[in-house]
């Protein structure tokens, strides 16, 4: 990743502002560069989110637009404007993650007791295939389940922040976050032996 | 190593968007988003008027100039007149649609 000089950055920053005042201002001509400016990298933040439900990813991007211009008094300017606009569509994310554990009917028997030795994973491989194969797997597994292990490990809630927001248990949702790294280990099990 | 810690460990080490390949945002998206952020802005109050988005250094569309040039009051050089050009239906509808006018944002979203 290339790092930008101060100079760079501030002129960036200043850009940023100036375009949030003219969005405050009711320039249509700003609004029309806000979105040329940050609907690729919305788009692209959500739909890694969202895998492989990408039919639910316009309206995320294009409430995330809404809500950031109804935020936009509170943007001070002091961090670029595309990571305030990701940061709020995070929030959409998640909403869209809590929205959908709170449908789901929880399991309700003992956690399973996970084995606190070698978990039957091989040793994390390279990046590029860690990621392949996590992709591969996470499209593989229920809606819940790829739900509760984004939101748990990739969004890094922690089960009762989890449960704060879906208004589930923390005991239902870690029955739910043990079933589902179980599946994800059969999943990864059987990739491995299909890479073979 | 627990099933938990090696999640952990998992997610750290992989970056589900870098492994996205980069899609653009469909030009139709960009559409709908620009006509909805516009009228939530309406809602909020008259848009500034054309005069002042062009003093600004923001390019019109033609028929925005054209209505720019007129002596006609604020209230008029507010309106957004977008709502009824062929432009907007066609860029929130077909991608690579034929519109080619300088200065129109639904141009300006198309992915050519």
């Amino acid at each position: 990743m290339i790092e930008e000089s101060p100079q760079i950055e501030s002129a960036a920053l200043l850009a940023d502002r100036q375009l949030v005042t003219a969005m405050l201002a009711r320039d249509r001509k700003a609004a029309a560069e806000f979105v040329q400016r940050l609907s690729d990298p919305l788009v692209h933040y959500i739909r890694s989110r969202m895998q492989p439900r990408w039919e639910e990813v316009d309206d995320l991007v294009q409430e995330t637009f809404l809500t950031a211009l109804r935020s936009l008094p509170s943007y001070r300017g002091d961090s670029p404007l595309r990571a305030w606009v990701l940061g709020i569509a995070r929030h959409k994310v998640e909403d869209h993650y809590r929205q959908r554990i709170q449908r789901v009917v929880l399991p309700e028997e003992s956690i399973d007791i996970e084995m606190m030795e070698d978990p039957g994973l091989d040793e994390l491989l390279d990046k590029a295939r860690a990621e392949a194969r996590t992709e591969s797997v996470l499209r593989t597994l229920p809606e819940q389940y790829r739900i509760v292990l984004l939101w748990r490990y990739w969004e890094q809630r922690s089960a009762t922040e989890m449960s704060t927001l879906s208004g589930k248990t923390v005991k239902s949702l870690e029955r739910l976050l043990s079933r589902a790294r179980q599946e994800f280990r059969e999943q990864w099990r059987n990739q491995r032996k299909e890479e073979r | 190593m627990s099933l938990n810690q090696w999640f952990e460990e998992l997610a750290s080490s992989t970056d589900l968007a870098a492994r996205e390949a980069p899609v653009p945002a469909s030009s139709c998206l960009k559409s709908k988003v620009y006509s909805a952020l516009i009228l939530a802005m309406e809602e909020d109050g008259p848009l500034l008027p054309l005069p002042e988005t062009k003093s600004a250094g923001r390019a019109l569309c033609v028929f925005e100039h054209l209505v720019e040039i007129l002596p006609a009051p604020d209230a008029v050089q507010s309106l957004q007149y977008c709502k009824v050009c062929h432009a907007k239906a066609l860029g929130e509808r077909v991608e690579h649609a034929p519109i080619y006018w300088p200065g129109c944002p639904y141009c300006e979203f198309q992915n050519r």
